[in-house]
């Protein structure tokens, strides 16, 4: 293999050309083939118990994501200005290509159940614009005595009112997005209109997010690129690091392109991991080859890249094989999007290794060695007793504090970890006091909630659901959930009947409560029916009345809120199971819920199973089971401690923090595996101890320093991003670099030292 | 039966076409199909199926009267099935006034009352089917305008095509077209455009008999494109002119049921 490499050298041109080429083509193939996927539905796996279910469901009752337009007049909603404006707005988001006119409700199209005289009437608020005042105060009464619009559609103090038009997921785009708020603002002045609902929330983070993400990222590699010219100490050096990167990201998506794979919100970290590894690979190899430059300030320049080659290709293919293989281990995760980021960091780790022995050794064949001026021979003595050195003697000397240490940090960080939580919340990815955040907030604190959780109830009997008794249950149910404060109101089938009851027993408050017999509920439905349109009905039950779908409304839509309605719930299943009925849960913020628990689970499983093969590797390529262990260690303290800090710090897990802990295992397995290599090697030559740690320290130290600089100095520049997310990654990635950089030169080189590997056989010698 | 002065008017105006040639207007195709005689009184059974989206399907069975009482037309209607609402009943008054809204009342025996159904609109629809009123025969032809647009074969009928516009521009079709057979004065199909001019519904009429020498519709079926919503009519045991006494039409009958 490295006769391979070396003799390669000798055809630089050629190497160079076909690398050049082979990049253009996949460049070109990148160009025309990617597609973005931002359905978020597209991430979930399709054949889950739990989406099977909540998509089936969504179905039955037409459960969608709803677009919550508010309406405030401080003056009031009901003089004819106001009122049109519902009516124009209805109409116009009814006449949206995305958006079936029955999914728009508002007081325009919303229906009043109301008792008359003798019976009962199902009509709409109005349907042209009341002009005389004496109307218009006529609709504000029949508003506030129906309880079913009273709070929810019209706010209590009759300033706001609502219009929702519930939207499939796969309707939503950028363009349409943008639709929806410029007709809003039309309708503007002197009324005020905000925009909200979790399309809306999803449709401005996928906005932002890129859009923040390409003004960072520029600045992030010039970051790197002056960090490596101050590093290296030259052009020709940095320019070819980066081309490594580059060349293996190009490679990387063009071929996602060519087998026609979507580019998914996780395949962003793709370039972000490359980043991280593929500057690893060129700074060792400069790095050693810095080092024989220096001894040999006479050598060729095919001897010195012939002994970086000799020196670096085992180190370098040991590092990017196991690291491809972690990353290949995500492919157990049962979330599509995640297994193919697994696949590809892995296949772009290889193509960076590649790259790395290929590129690099042809580029200095053909543009000639890094013009290296190295300090006059009387510095470079007092250097030799370097920071590195200086550092691996404390280390040595102060073994039991370093341990100490170590396990406190350790111990500190578990804490954390029992602290972390997930989060699927979309509204908590942006700032506290941003346009979006608030608007929710201002909607929530008038209504019953921006964010839904959908129980579906399912019994196998036909007409279950005309059982008083089970009504009944479902009552209790509602008010026992509603009773959480970040739950704004419920809305279901008991609803329905205890307004209906009411108003037929000439709007007598003792008869807000379910009918007696289930003949009387199935008349009442019946004559709701034979009233009104039914549409509205079929949203809380099914055709045959096997199924209902109660809705909760909830204030918040993180995964903290949803989950203690939940709980509350569960406590139901016992009394529910009696009667035969059980119960499920199913839209868009539930699937949410799930899905980031499977990443989570995912993401944990894969990092042990990672672990594990990591372990496995490291002992047959060292041919010790101990170096093995010895090198799993850094990776172990790198994931713990970055689950522990997002705990501490109150990061919740999403999709893209849990992914970050990849990064443990990339780079934790890089350092782990250059400095065992060196180690080895420099054990083997000297036998001596001491020495070997100072000779390691200034080699592999020495590069491993330079690639944690490097990639923290680059991902700090994130700390200054708008979106928060982006903020969170920026610092979990430098964090990731430097505790896996700290792991290694310490407490692993420390358990190195003490466990006197690769120095008994040579003492028997 | 209804709107006799139509007729009379009609038969005034008869020589007139006459001379054009009879060559028949909009309005008067429209006025024929309305003022079809389907008999002084009639009864029968009505199945009436709901099939929703996903294939779902409701069947309700009601026994119904039906009578004309000269300015008025009464109807009763008694649930048979579903069991759970078996015995509620329902009448409907159909004025021949123009404007004049239906008179409505439900009783349901679970509640032992007779309570009174206000209708907002004839564009209302019936008993959660995909017909409204106006849509089961109550539409008054002076509330459209109406256009023959042409003559064709239509399942082996020889028919002339109707194209309607409402004269209420707030009305919940923006047209409607209907493909009418000649001489016997049947809608065989039509077509319902909404505000939008998007096709909403198209009505079939799947069987019609002749009993006692008049024309009657045995099977049809409603079915909103948009919502992909049918509903299915279809009558048995109609016996028409068999002499309905005025009684059977009274709040007595409609708590005593089946």
């Amino acid at each position: 293999m490295g006769n391979f490499l070396k003799k390669l050298t000798k055809f630089n041109k050629i190497v160079l050309a076909s690398v050049l080429i082979l990049n253009v083509g996949f460049f070109m193939i990148m160009r025309s083939n990617t597609r973005m996927e931002t359905d978020l539905d597209e991430y979930m796996p399709q054949e889950h118990p739990a989406f099977v279910y909540s998509n089936q469901a969504e179905k039955w009752f037409n459960i969608k994501d709803g677009i919550i337009i508010a309406i405030e007049n401080e003056e009031g909603i009901y003089n004819s200005d106001t009122i049109q404006k519902v009516k124009d707005l209805t109409k116009s988001l009814q006449k949206m290509r995305e958006i079936e006119k029955s999914d728009v409700t508002s007081l325009y199209t919303a229906d009043n159940i109301i008792g008359t005289e003798d019976g009962m009437d199902v009509r709409p608020f109005f349907k042209r614009v009341p002009k005389d005042p004496e109307k218009l105060i006529k609709m504000k009464n029949l508003v506030r005595d129906n309880d079913m619009i009273f709070g929810r559609l019209v706010s209590y103090d009759e300033n706001i009112t609502l219009i929702i038009a519930e939207i499939k997921d796969d309707v939503f785009s950028q363009e349409f997005y943008h639709r929806i708020l410029e007709l809003s603002k039309e309708y503007e002045g002197p009324e005020k209109i905000y925009v909200a609902g979790s399309p809306i929330v999803e449709g401005t983070m996928a906005y932002l997010g890129p859009r923040d993400m390409q003004k960072m990222v520029p600045i992030v590699i010039l970051i790197i690129i002056i960090v490596l010219l101050v590093l290296l100490r030259s052009i020709k050096a940095t320019l070819l690091t980066l081309l490594v990167v580059l060349f293996s990201t190009i490679l990387t998506f063009g071929l996602m392109a060519a087998v026609g794979i979507p580019i998914y919100a996780v395949s962003t970290m793709i370039p972000v991991m490359l980043i991280a590894i593929g500057v690893a690979d060129g700074i060792h190899l400069f790095s050693h080859l810095h080092l024989y430059i220096k001894k040999n300030p006479s050598a060729s320049r095919r001897d010195a890249i012939n002994d970086m080659i000799h020196g670096m290709w085992k180190p370098v293919v040991m590092t990017s094989v196991t690291t491809a293989v972690g990353f290949i281990s995500l492919i157990t995760s049962q979330v599509y999007p995640i297994k193919y980021f697994g696949i590809f960091t892995a296949f772009g780790v290889l193509m960076a290794m590649v790259f790395s022995l290929v590129l690099v050794p042809a580029g200095l064949m053909m543009f000639g060695l890094p013009g290296w001026k190295d300090k006059p021979e009387k510095e470079e003595k007092k250097s030799r007793k370097n920071l590195g050195s200086v550092f691996s003697t404390w280390v040595v000397k102060h073994r039991y504090l370093t341990i100490i240490i170590t396990i406190s940090i350790i111990a500190v960080s578990i804490v954390g970890i029992g602290k972390v939580w997930i989060n699927s919340s979309f509204l908590d990815k942006f700032e506290k006091d941003s346009d979006i955040v608030l608007t929710d907030k201002f909607i929530n604190s008038h209504f019953g909630g921006t964010s839904t959780l959908n129980v579906i109830l399912d019994s196998k009997e036909k007409d279950a659901f005309k059982d008083p008794a089970l009504l009944r249950l479902i009552d209790e149910m509602q008010a026992d959930v509603e009773t959480l404060e970040i739950v704004g109101n419920s809305f279901s089938l008991s609803d329905y009947l205890k307004r209906m009851n009411k108003v037929m027993h000439a709007d007598k408050k003792e008869f807000d409560i379910i009918p007696d017999s289930r003949e009387l509920v199935a008349q009442y439905l019946l004559l709701y029916e034979m009233s009104g349109d039914p549409e509205n009905l079929w949203k809380v039950v099914n055709y045959d009345y096997k199924k209902v779908n109660v809705i909760f409304q909830l204030k918040s839509d993180n995964s903290k809120a949803m989950k203690s309605a939940i709980g509350i719930i569960e406590k139901r299943i016992p009394g529910f199971s009696e009667k035969g009925v059980e119960i499920n849960y199913a839209g868009s913020g539930y699937k949410g819920l799930v899905f980031t628990d499977l990443i989570l689970i995912g993401q944990i499983l894969s990092l042990l199973l990672s672990l594990i093969i990591v372990i496995i590797l490291l002992s047959l390529m060292f041919k010790k089971v101990l170096a093995g262990l010895i090198g799993a260690v850094p990776i172990v303290i790198t994931a713990v401690i970055s689950f522990g800090v997002m705990g501490l710090f109150n990061i919740p897990l999403s999709t893209t923090t849990a992914l970050l802990s990849s990064i443990a295992i990339g780079i934790g397995i890089d350092y782990a595996v250059h400095f065992i290599e060196r180690y080895k090697i420099y054990a083997l030559r000297t036998g001596d101890k001491i020495l070997t740690s100072e000779k390691t320290m200034q080699h592999s130290g020495r590069a491993i320093v330079f690639n944690a600089l490097v990639v923290i100095a680059g991902f700090l520049v994130l700390l200054l991003s708008v979106f928060p997310p982006n903020r969170a990654l920026g610092a979990l990635v430098s964090l990731n670099m430097f505790t896996s950089f700290v792991g290694t030169v310490s407490i692993m080189y420390l358990l190195l030292f003490m466990s006197n590997i690769y120095f008994k056989k040579n003492k028997k010698n | 039966m209804k709107r006799l002065h139509i007729m009379v008017l009609s038969l005034i105006l008869l020589p007139a076409i006459a001379i054009n040639g009879a060559e028949l207007t909009g309005l008067q195709i429209v006025d024929n199909v309305y003022n079809r005689d389907t008999g002084k009184d009639s009864k029968g059974n009505l199945t009436m199926s709901l099939i929703n989206s996903q294939g779902n399907e409701r069947v309700r069975t009601i026994k119904q009267f039906i009578k004309d009482f000269g300015k008025v037309e009464k109807k009763i209607m008694f649930f048979m099935s579903p069991a759970d609402v078996r015995n509620t009943s329902f009448v409907n008054w159909s004025y021949t006034e123009e404007g004049k809204d239906d008179d409505q009342w439900i009783y349901l025996p679970a509640l032992k009352k007779v309570k009174r159904i206000s209708s907002s609109s004839k564009s209302d629809y019936f008993m959660g089917s995909d017909f409204t009123y106006d849509d089961l025969g109550d539409r008054q032809p002076e509330a459209d305008i109406h256009k023959l647009i042409r003559e064709e074969k239509f399942n082996g009928e020889q028919c002339y095509v109707v194209e309607s516009v409402p004269k209420d521009e707030e009305y919940m079709y923006s047209r409607t077209v209907t493909w009418i057979i000649k001489d016997k004065w049947i809608g065989l199909k039509k077509e319902f455009y909404d505000e939008d001019e998007d096709l909403l519904k198209i009505l079939s009429v799947k069987k019609f008999e002749n009993i006692k020498g008049l024309w009657i519709i045995l099977q049809s079926e409603m079915v909103n494109v948009q919502k992909k919503h049918t509903t299915k009519m279809q009558l048995s045991e109609v016996k028409i002119n068999s002499g309905i006494p005025d009684r059977q039409f009274t709040e007595r009958m409609m708590k005593r049921g089946l």
